[in-house]
């Protein structure tokens, strides 16, 4: 995969229409694609501006994240799942790093505050390449009248 | 609009007879071969008591939503060029070649820098009035309103919608936004610094944070405190500094962006 190649699929699993797949090369340059994609969601769903703005913002910040830690070549994998009431976006990358993105730093401050809840956790990935799989997945629920 | 102007900038017109003594620096400065070096001198000397009307001009062009500062390096910019092109015998006075000058150098400015790709005057406009029906109805819901009540609002379709709020993006921050700064100093210095020594109580990374937030520009430095410290919407930002959501939202990205680079270098 080259280092403009991005990739969106729709998955037509019965259970789950809303559900969009990109795949893109670990790199920065990537990130207004995804910023592009999650906020196009959240419009889609009629979420608030704020909402809105904020899932983009929260999505930019995952993705750098993992942009960051990514295996040089690397793939990132962005999953966003519209249920309704809530866009869950799930992220992934390849890390040479065994350990979790921190939580004590202003970027995970950033995450909680743009969004409702977030997580983030590694699993060791197949043999080859071998590393780690990062994981980041966030929930963003629909603005409410209070704001 | 109140704050911080000199008295001397409060008019053109009063401001005009105060320049007439510069008059025989222009004649000098033509009079000059073009590598005496009393030119640079005399040029700089021109320019400095030209500024105010820079300023003054900046100053009108800022209720359309851009940063005054910037506003102030065009004018000044257009300022630099007239003292350089006018020429003391066709006649005029500087100001009445000078004004023109700079207010096509602003003008320039916002055709240029605003947005950031060529977008059309339809997608515009359609920016234009998304942004003043949001601004509306978040006064009315006291929530940020969802695209398809701005749809409902406007009359327009929800593809039109989504399509202005696209045309957003290319954007700058560097915008004629319709619900504007006023004043830059809206928030004052005094009160948001307490807050952000409280709001950073307890944070494990204040040391490495806090020199980059006094890095920022005070009304960047306030809304991210205030988002993401202070918990408030960009919404309630918004309407508390005087600026749009979208204006906002802008704002904040491009901060994130500036500390994750900073924060980065750091390591």
């Amino acid at each position: 995969m080259t280092e403009t190649q991005s990739e969106v699929s729709v998955e037509d699993e019965p259970r789950a229409p809303n559900n969009v797949e990109v795949r893109v090369a670990a790199n920065l340059e990537q990130l207004s694609v995804l910023r592009a994609v999650a906020a196009h969601i959240a419009m889609r769903e009629d979420f608030d501006l704020d909402a809105i703005a904020d899932l983009k913002m929260a999505v930019d910040e995952v993705c750098s994240t993992l942009i960051m830690r990514a295996t040089p070549g690397s793939t990132l994998t962005c999953r966003f799942q519209a249920n309704g009431n809530d866009i869950t976006v799930q992220a992934t990358v390849l890390s040479d790093s065994d350990s979790t993105p921190s939580r004590e730093s202003f970027g995970w401050r950033v995450l909680t505050t743009l969004t409702d809840t977030v997580n983030t956790w590694i699993a060791p990935a197949s043999a080859d390449p071998g590393g780690y799989l990062t994981h980041i997945e966030l929930v963003k629920r629909r603005g409410s009248a209070s704001g | 609009m109140t704050r911080s102007h000199s008295p001397q900038t409060n008019a053109p017109g009063a401001a005009r007879d105060g320049y007439d003594h510069l008059m025989p620096l222009f004649e000098e400065l033509a009079a000059l071969d073009e590598h005496d070096a009393r030119r640079s001198e005399l040029r700089d000397q021109l320019v400095t008591a030209h500024l105010p009307v820079a300023q003054h001009i900046a100053r009108r062009f800022s209720h359309h939503g851009d940063l005054r500062e910037d506003l102030t390096q065009v004018a000044t910019l257009g300022l630099i060029n007239a003292v350089d092109r006018f020429d003391p015998h066709r006649g005029t006075d500087f100001l009445s070649f000078a004004v023109p000058t700079i207010m096509g150098e602003v003008r320039r400015h916002f055709r240029d820098a605003s947005w950031s790709v060529r977008v059309p005057r339809r997608l515009k406009e359609l920016h234009l009035s998304i942004t003043a029906a949001s601004t509306e109805l978040s006064q009315r819901l006291g929530r940020s309103p969802t695209p398809s009540e701005i749809a409902k609002h406007l009359k327009l379709s929800k593809d039109e919608v989504y399509e202005g709020l696209e045309a957003s993006n290319a954007y700058h921050s560097v915008s004629l936004d319709h619900v504007l700064l006023q004043d830059s100093d809206a928030v004052s210095l005094g009160d948001t610094l307490g807050e952000d020594d409280a709001a950073l109580e307890g944070v494990d990374y204040r040391e490495s944070l806090q020199p980059m937030l006094r890095q920022l520009p005070e009304r960047e430095r306030t809304i991210l405190i205030l988002r993401f410290f202070g918990n408030m919407t960009q919404t309630q930002i918004a309407k508390r500094i005087g600026i749009s959501q979208m204006h906002v939202s802008r704002l904040l990205s491009r901060t994130l962006e500036e500390l994750r680079k900073g924060l980065l270098e750091e390591r």
